[in-house]
């Protein structure tokens, strides 16, 4: 029943969501690609992306209103409207198949809201912010989850050995060297940037654990060597999270946060994610570290870090990709959730969730019901299908 | 969504294989000791929760008449605003001990109003001189909280701008509007010894300080442990009472929808196990993926859209809350009432997780079937029923047991939003109402209930798993630990 079409299929959904979500700007917006203004070429929505970098100057004659203005010749967006902007001569949820005043300009294909936004510009940047929230959700849950799960899984609790006192060396001086800099350093120097707290904090740690291991490494108790229990602390680590109620915690810390921002939501969604990764891969590298090619490796004398970077997770990477497919239908949902209740995601960005929440304000316009829950809906199957041929 | 699938047939597939020694109990004793540290965990998140939280708890516990007085009378708002402080344990210091900078004094806490605290903290990292700043501040608040007269008009407005400045830039050009005279001149011979008698080198010690059990945290366990959770911001009535009035209502909702998801998942399950690839097998499979995907909370809204309201003269049922029940009504009348109220928000709730569970079951299922003691059972004649119910079901229904433990906390909160569509004062609505508002100690609680619910969710169904599967060895790092599914 699921062959490989559907599968294609689904790899193209994404492939396409990712493509719309980056070219947003010019399938949907209300100035046009090309316009030839007083005998002068404009490319007004490139130079908006060059305006936000602070390459290019506006255009001398400013242009308030591309819809009003007069130009010579124009070539417009698939979808001539923005996402935000209203078009009041079609307010009061026009149906896309109803009467709509919308004059030389094309029509409102999936019909307007309340205020005559178009609904399809609309849908065109949910899927940024849909896709925004899934890939980066899950890149920060990998690149938690990776680290600790990969070595979870392939050192055990005996893989790593090292005398005493290079353990708690490295743990306590780093811990204490973290509270030092960030008790007294940070006002000392007076920081304000977030790259130079940032460096000064790693600084302190290794300098930590670093001075307090050549201490440590004169007391004769410590000498002993001893492995270092990663896969218990890991999955220690797990236990924890997995008892923190995700969901039910995720509202309460979006509410409290003063300002909402996508990126919180994004970090958010992101943290809570990593046990389920780093479970996955453990399981996965504890069946590969049996494995005869690692034992040629380790034989062959490559170090074990290499053998476990080199060797062993490229291998587990493949199946984690395919599963982790399944966290971006699970991110993609919970975005469409927080923003169908109105909290985390800013109120005046328009996403899949919160068209679906102006349904209900106007049940008769099915139209913001229906389309903006098939795009989800469709989103999440092809997340699952691709999920589960892992 | 989380899986909770455990490899059971990982294990020695050995169905008369007895461990002499059940290492049970010490697993159960271990997995009860790490429940309090995690309730210890999730009760210093949430008391961070509060610290983090935008708005002054001070404040809204303050009478109105008082906070008027924040603009007519300082001073005296000031002492009403310490008082409440006082009472309340907000100048308490906030844990057992702090690590802080040494250049700060370390009765810091007892400054009961926020912003104060703030500014003095900026300013005392920004010199290290704290004796100074002592005397700046004492000076600052003779001038803000003094009588405002023709000669320093000025004055008053911008001391108490300063009160609140945490920015040492900020603080010293707004030093510099400030007219001469014999109110500022103290004030100004103080913020400029403050300036001037910079002690950097202060700030490079660290301080431990032990605060000892009076403290804010030890005074909210306190009151939390003793069954106290204070009042609602909202509408001051408790909150035990608030949420043990909403949680009656979620957990009808939730126990009717666990019950049908069991009652309808357990035989689809094992039945399209039991018939692979026939044509119900082929049909239910096709059916659950797409009832897995669909967003519940689309299906509610298009169902409230439609079916609760007239707008598209199919208003079959009622759209708001769980109905009021008439005096003397015959229980007929009354089942009909909630009925009638239950049945979309029921089915809604339900079908994600009915797919959920009966794509496991028959994922388990099939692993079964293909093991030598159906091959003994079939060659013994049993029927396909027989085979399914007596032994197929009982060994691939451990899974299912785990789930339910991952389930209930899945539920309640899938219920805030169908709670939300359908208008139902149960504890996913209060919880967002309560977020929306910020009202914490209603937050609060409902995160600690779920944590604890969670928690012994999974406890229990790692216990029943282990108690139901005599193949399980407890104890062992393979059991609880490795599983497959992500996310």
């Amino acid at each position: 029943m699921r062959g490989s079409r559907s599968n294609k299929m689904a790899r193209w959904w994404l492939i396409g969501l990712l493509l719309v979500a980056l070219l947003a700007d010019f399938i949907a917006n209300d100035r046009p690609l090309i316009a030839s203004v007083n005998d002068e070429v404009r490319f007004p929505v490139f130079h908006e992306y060059g305006q936000a970098l602070g390459l290019v100057d506006n255009y001398a004659p400013v242009v308030r209103n591309w819809q009003r203005a007069k130009t010579d010749w124009a070539v417009w967006p698939p979808v001539p409207y923005a996402a935000g902007s209203t078009d009041l001569k079609n307010s009061n949820y026009r149906s896309p198949f109803g009467t709509q005043d919308t004059g030389e300009r094309a029509r409102h294909w999936l019909g307007t809201d309340k205020l005559g936004r178009d609904v399809t510009a609309g849908l065109i940047r949910g899927t940024r912010v849909a896709v925004l929230v899934g890939f980066g959700s899950v890149l920060i849950s990998l690149l938690l989850g990776i680290p600790l799960g990969g070595i979870a899984g392939f050192f055990g609790n005996d893989g790593l050995r090292a005398p005493r006192y290079h353990w708690w060396g490295w743990t306590v001086g780093g811990v204490l060297g973290l509270l030092y800099a960030s008790v007294s350093l940070l006002p000392y120097f007076g920081l304000e940037s977030r790259w130079a707290i940032l460096l000064l904090l790693l600084v302190a740690f290794v300098l930590g654990g670093l001075l307090l291991r050549s201490i440590f490494s004169l007391l004769s108790p410590l000498k002993k060597e001893t492995a270092f229990p990663a896969d218990t602390v890991v999955l220690q680590g797990v236990e924890l999270f997995v008892n923190i109620p995700a969901l039910v915690l995720l509202i309460a810390l979006i509410a409290i946060v003063n300002r909402p921002s996508i990126g919180i939501v994004v970090l958010i969604i992101g943290v809570l994610r990593w046990p389920s990764v780093a479970r996955y891969l453990r399981s996965e590298l504890l069946r590969i570290r049996s494995l005869p090619y690692i034992d040629a490796a380790r034989v062959s004398g490559i170090p074990k870090w290499r053998i476990l970077f080199r060797h062993a997770l490229p291998n587990a990477l493949g199946p984690l990709m395919v599963v982790s497919s399944f966290a971006l239908g699970g991110a993609i949902l919970l975005e469409a959730f927080l923003s169908f209740l109105g909290i985390g995601i800013p109120a005046d960005e328009v996403t899949w969730g919160s068209l679906l929440r102006q349904s209900r304000t106007y049940p008769q316009a099915w139209w913001i019901a229906v389309f903006p829950g098939l795009l989800l809906t469709v989103t999440v199957l092809a997340a699952n299908l691709l999920g589960e041929e892992g | 969504m989380r899986s909770f699938e455990h490899p059971v047939y990982l294990i020695v597939p050995c169905p008369f294989y007895h461990p002499k020694k059940r290492p049970l109990l010490t697993y159960a004793l271990r997995r009860l000791l790490y429940l309090p540290l995690s309730l210890f965990l999730l009760s210093l998140l949430c008391f961070g929760l509060r610290a983090i939280t935008p708005g002054d708890p001070v404040e809204s516990q303050l009478p109105a008449a008082d906070s008027r007085m924040a603009t007519t009378d300082p001073a005296a708002y000031d002492a009403s605003y310490r008082r409440a402080a006082a009472a309340l344990g907000y100048d308490l210091p906030t844990f057992y001990f702090s690590v802080e900078n040494a250049a700060l004094p370390d009765t810091l806490h007892r400054i009961s109003q926020p912003a104060e605290r703030r500014m003095l903290r900026a300013l005392t990292l920004a010199s290290g001189n704290w004796p100074a700043v002592e005397m700046y501040y004492f000076e600052l608040r003779k001038a803000a909280y003094s009588e405002s007269s023709e000669d320093n008009l000025n004055v008053v407005p911008i001391t108490r701008r300063l009160l609140l400045q945490n920015d040492p830039a900020a603080m010293t050009a707004a030093m510099n509007t400030l007219p001469d005279g014999p109110l500022t001149a103290p004030l100004k011979a103080a913020y400029s010894r403050v300036m001037d008698g910079k002690q950097r080198s202060q700030l490079l010690l660290p301080a431990l300080r032990w605060h000892g059990s009076n403290n804010q945290y030890h005074r909210w366990l306190g009151k939390i442990l003793k069954g106290d959770f204070g009042n609602s911001y909202l509408d001051r009535r408790p909150v035990a009472a608030k949420v043990g009035r909403a949680m009656r209502w979620t957990l009808l909702l939730n126990g009717i929808t666990i019950f049908l998801v069991y009652l309808i998942a357990l035989p689809m399950g094992l039945y399209a196990a039991g018939y692979r690839s026939s044509r119900f097998d082929r049909y239910s499979t096709t059916l659950l993926f797409l009832m897995f995907g669909l967003p519940s909370f689309w299906i509610a809204t298009l169902v409230a859209n439609y079916f609760t309201t007239p707008a598209f003269g199919m208003d079959f049922f009622p759209s708001m809350g769980f109905g009021d029940i008439p005096d003397g009504a015959s229980w007929w009348s009354v089942l009909s009432i909630r009925a009638s109220h239950l049945f979309l928000p029921v089915v809604c709730l339900a079908y994600p997780s009915l797919a959920y569970v009966s794509r496991h079951l028959r994922r388990s299922a099939v692993k079964e079937l293909d093991q030598a003691y159906v091959t003994t059972a079939r060659l013994k004649g049993l029927t396909m029923s027989q085979i399914l119910w007596r032994h197929v079901f009982r060994n691939a229904s451990f899974p299912i047991i785990t789930l339910l433990g991952g389930l209930f906390p899945a539920l309640l909160a899938g219920s805030v939003l169908i709670e939300r569509i359908f208008n139902l004062p149960g504890m996913g609505q209060l919880l967002y109402t309560a977020a929306m508002g910020r009202d914490w100690p209603i937050v609060i609680m409902l995160v600690l209930l779920n944590g604890l619910l969670t928690a012994a969710g999974l406890l229990l169904a790692d216990l029943a798993y282990a108690f139901t599967d005599p193949r399980v060895r407890l104890g062992g790092s393979s059991t609880t630990t490795s599983s497959n599914t992500v996310a």
